[in-house]
């Protein structure tokens, strides 16, 4: 594996850890909020916008490593009845369009940030907080997956299907004791 | 260009785009993207990211990810198999127990862990082994799983319900209530064909020769009943009006993370942190999903194409009971393809106006539109519950397992009927707890 891909899919994983930590935080400040509500009977201020903005900050900064072991769900019937070469061919495609996609919103979401720096927007709630900080998480989000895309297009070569997680079969255990088919569909 | 040739136009292009293999949420926002382009140029688009940041800008979106972790939690430890173990203990003389326990552990742990795919997983893996060990045909045994999974959605605390109730801005919790009745409905439906299916193969229902001891059949309900408790804790929160949504489901959530470590010793690291990377996983899957189609709703009604349709289609003065059977179609045709999220998200804001402007519940269409999902869910062409049990029952060949799931298709056909017929099967129940929807 090459220096660039072994890189890019280490800020991918390190993306994951932070996504996760964004989750395990907003779980611990919505706890602290309903005990500050419901058994101090006292007014949350700062609470309420904190969890929401580590949520779209998961999200956004999450998508490198949900791209990385291919958690982003799509409809695989084409792929699945395309021969090798064909498949492959396919992929590049998808992951361009992708790509594409991606920079553009990734550029458009950094021109947001930047107007909200130099206009020191803030949110309109009593407490406040500079748009800016929910805003960086957009491109950089956006950013970091275009990365994982060109990572994943050198990668390619390595592997037969590459539209199957890193290493997997049809049918692949994750640890947790879940099967993850590469038909993916939707998960309830 | 006239409003509804372009929505035929986009209809098409969205089709292309997400049947080429392209991430559902990002075939969305391609497709948002291009035909914004086409319509408003470079303005329009430099306003994309935020409309994008306002659909996920929600406090009651949090539930997404809090709901999806407490699963996590559960399905990631031994609960499930202990859940199968202690039904089945419990339920060994039952004629067709087996089956019987089977569907009802996919019932409980369905609720607790609110995915389908785990549900399979989870009781599959002991389920059918044992099934085609106790002599009962592997079709039974694999389809009355592969349905079992599916009432992950319908059961709540159900993640496709709160996407509805955030797509249709309903109630939540009425939601869920909905969801109970026509959920046990359905449940007793697929233990009938499951029993019935069973003796007809079998020639007589099968029963357990194993017996249980008292000691046997209670010593795995502290393990359990502390999970249920918690699911019924946070219902029972949220029903009440004491909490919303996303505060009960954070409570949920610690409590069913803090089980998991107490109860079955998930304390090491690596298990708490497969715990979150599933979680993490699915919660950013679903909700850029959501942010997506917050762009596709965005262009659709930027071209008045939403407005479009939903004219056209009342203009026609369709008989509300045909309307119904084309949504129905059109909702079993999208669900055989697209994940159930998706579906939702792109259909609710059209479809919902047509169905209150028919004189339709939307909460009663909440649970007629997920069972539609659930068919999806077990049928050809991208069933995902068929293959998740090809892989954890290699020995039993796809046919099989489809053959065996089809009939659970015509049981939950038979429910849509039945909730059409007997709407108040999941109207009442929201009704009189929580008195008429304003």
């Amino acid at each position: 594996m090459s220096y660039f891909v072994r890189v890019v899919h280490a800020i991918s994983r390190i993306c994951g850890v932070v996504a996760a930590a964004m989750i395990l935080a907003s779980v611990l400040i919505v706890c602290e909020l309903v005990f500050v509500r419901y058994v101090l009977n006292a007014s949350t201020v700062w609470q309420t916008e904190t969890v929401i903005f580590l949520m779209v900050g998961a999200t956004l900064i999450g998508l490198p490593y949900v791209q990385l072991i291919r958690g982003h769900i799509n409809v695989d019937l084409l792929p699945i009845y395309l021969s090798r070469k064909p498949r492959k061919v396919l992929f590049v495609g998808c992951i361009l369009v992708q790509a594409v996609a991606c920079t553009a919103i990734g550029y458009f979401a950094f021109e947001l940030f930047l107007e909200s720096v130099h206009g020191g927007w803030r949110s309109a709630s009593v407490w406040g907080p500079p748009l800016w900080i929910p805003y960086i998480t957009m491109p950089l989000g956006f950013g970091l997956l275009v990365l994982q895309y060109i990572a994943d297009l050198v990668t390619m070569r390595d592997t037969d299907d590459p539209f199957a997680p890193p290493g997997s079969s049809m049918v692949a255990a994750t640890p947790s004791g879940a099967v993850e088919p590469a038909i993916m569909k939707g998960k309830g | 260009m006239d409003p509804l040739v372009m929505s035929a136009v986009v209809g098409i292009v969205t089709i292309v785009v997400l049947f080429s293999g392209v991430s559902v949420g990002f075939g969305l926002m391609i497709v948002s993207m291009l035909f914004i382009l086409s319509a408003e140029g470079m303005y329009g688009m430099a306003v994309l990211p935020e409309v994008l940041f306002s659909k996920l800008d929600s406090f009651a979106l949090l539930s997404i990810p809090m709901f999806i972790l407490m699963g996590a939690a559960v399905a990631s430890s031994r609960a499930g198999a202990d859940l199968y173990a202690l039904l089945e203990r419990w339920l060994t003389r039952v004629p067709g127990g087996l089956v019987v326990s089977n569907l009802g552990a996919c019932a409980l742990f369905s609720s607790m862990s609110g995915s389908s795919p785990a549900t399979c997983a989870a009781i599959g893996k002991m389920g059918i082994p044992e099934m085609i060990k106790r002599g009962y045909p592997k079709g039974v045994a694999a389809g009355s799983i592969a349905a079992g999974g599916t009432l992950g959605i319908l059961i709540p605390p159900s993640v496709t319900m709160i996407v509805y109730g955030i797509a249709t801005e309903t109630s939540i919790g009425r939601l869920f209530l909905a969801g109970v009745l026509p959920g046990l409905m359905l449940t007793g439906l697929f233990m009938a064909w499951a029993i019935y299916s069973t003796w007809r193969q079998t020639e007589g229902v099968l029963t357990s020769r194993v017996k249980y001891t008292l000691k046997q059949r209670f010593e795995l309900v502290p393990r359990i009943l502390p999970f249920l408790l918690v699911i019924v804790g946070v219902l029972f929160a949220l029903y009440g009006g004491v909490a919303t949504p996303s505060e009960t489901a954070a409570v949920g959530a610690l409590l069913c993370i803090l089980l998991a470590v107490v109860i079955y010793r998930m304390w090491h690291a690596k298990a708490i942190w497969h715990m979150f990377r599933d979680s993490t996983k699915e919660s950013v899957m679903i909700l850029i999903i959501i942010g997506a189609s917050g762009l596709f709703s965005y262009m659709l009604s930027s071209l008045y194409i939403t407005q479009a349709i939903a004219e056209w289609i009342i203009e026609m003065e369709l008989n509300p009971w045909m309307l119904m059977v084309w949504v129905n179609v059109f909702l079993l045709c999208a669900g055989f393809f697209l994940p159930p999220v998706a579906v939702i998200l792109m259909a609710a804001p059209i479809l919902l106006p047509i169905i209150l402007e028919a004189g339709f519940d939307p909460y009663w269409f909440a649970v007629v539109l997920t069972i539609n999902m659930e068919i999806g869910l077990i049928t050809p062409p991208v069933g995902l519950n068929l293959y998740v049990i090809n892989g954890i029952a290699p020995d039993i060949r796809l046919q099989t397992i489809l053959w065996g799931s089809l009939p659970y298709v015509g049981c939950m056909v038979l429910a849509i009927l039945l909730l059409c017929l007997f709407p108040g099967i999941a109207t009442w129940l929201p009704e009189f707890l929580m008195g008429p929807a304003i």
